[in-house]
């Protein structure tokens, strides 16, 4: 589901089905970096949408966040605070998704999972093999979610 | 002097009139749409759509195929790709159904569980349906996976809109 009425109308009649929260994490450059962040943002973005659509009736993808590059330590709290808010709503699992490196070194401190995500040149790739290269990556998140779900499942 | 200066009630004039225009161009907006719309539907939904599935390399055991094609949404094109698992049942017959999981949306696939093989699973909530599409009771979907009317042309499959089929 999507952070549009029509599915959070669906989330409201069916809340026990979804457990899982999707935030892609965006980063924005306004200096050197610029052409590299915005193919960081649009790969994270892609991708979640992608896994929302596989999985739309247990996960909502939350808009994303976008941040300035260097300022991730500033925005690390908010990070804990939506791995918090949205556990008390039942959302217990929380995805980060991005292709921003400097997420990884700080995974330990996030909270949720961080699903970190090296981005492809889509840019150089024509239609059909951009779509067969998100899904090769978005195969291996999917048994990401797959295992996560079980764990908690089973418990 | 005072020519050029606006006067209380010019400027209220001025402003309202303005508010005004955008609240008439807002009301209109939605009737063009009204207006264009049928036109859109009729090129968008109407049509089959080739597969670049070959209809004898279909078998009895079900395929996945992509196949996609232009949406006009309120605003832009795009391309839409939509999948089908297809097949030909024990009396020959093609058959195409829809991934989307009854329940709450999420894609099905064929044989993904090692618990129950030959059926599509969903892993959202661990739906189930066999072969021909029946919702195995049970588990939470309450509906058959939708079917894709077909076509064949020159040997090659032709897919329509998807349509949710009677209940076992
Ligand atoms: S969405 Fe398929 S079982 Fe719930």
């Amino acid at each position: 589901m999507k952070w549009v009425p029509a599915d959070i109308e669906m989330y409201l009649q069916a809340a026990e089905y979804v457990d899982t929260a999707i935030i892609p994490l965006l980063p924005i450059d306004l200096e050197d970096g610029m052409k590299d962040s915005a193919t960081k943002t649009e790969f994270a973005t892609l991708l979640s949408g992608f896994l929302e659509r596989q999985f739309r009736g247990r996960v909502i993808l939350m808009p994303g966040i976008p941040y300035q590059k260097g300022m991730e330590d500033n925005v690390l709290p908010q990070l804990e605070e939506w791995n918090k808010s949205l556990g008390k709503v039942s959302l217990r699992h929380v995805f980060f998704i991005t292709s921003d490196l400097a997420w990884k070194q700080r995974e330990d401190k996030i909270g949720g999972n961080l699903l970190w995500v090296p981005s492809l040149p889509l840019q150089q790739m024509d239609e059909r093999s951009k779509t067969a290269a998100l899904e090769d990556q978005a195969a291996q998140l999917m048994s990401l979610f797959a295992q996560k779900w079980e764990e908690s499942d089973t418990v | 002097m005072s020519k050029n200066r606006v006067s209380r009630r010019q400027f209220l004039n001025y402003t309202l009139t303005g508010v005004g225009g955008f609240m008439a161009a807002g009301m209109l907006m939605p009737m063009v749409r009204f207006a264009v719309d049928p036109v859109l539907k009729a090129n968008a939904a109407g049509d089959f759509t080739a597969t670049k599935l070959n209809v004898d390399k279909i078998t009895k055991e079900p395929q996945r195929v992509d196949f996609t094609f232009e949406q006009k949404d309120a605003w832009y094109e795009s391309e839409v790709t939509n999948t089908a698992w297809v097949y030909k049942n024990d009396e020959g017959k093609i058959v195409a159904l829809s991934p989307v999981c009854k329940h709450l949306g999420c894609v099905v696939a064929w044989n993904t569980d090692k618990n129950n093989p030959n059926r599509f699973f969903c892993p959202c909530h661990f739906g189930l349906y066999e072969k021909d599409g029946m919702n195995v009771k049970g588990t939470p979907p309450l509906a058959p996976l939708d079917e894709y009317p077909y076509k064949v042309k020159d040997g090659i499959l032709y897919l329509g809109k998807a349509k949710p089929r009677k209940e076992a």
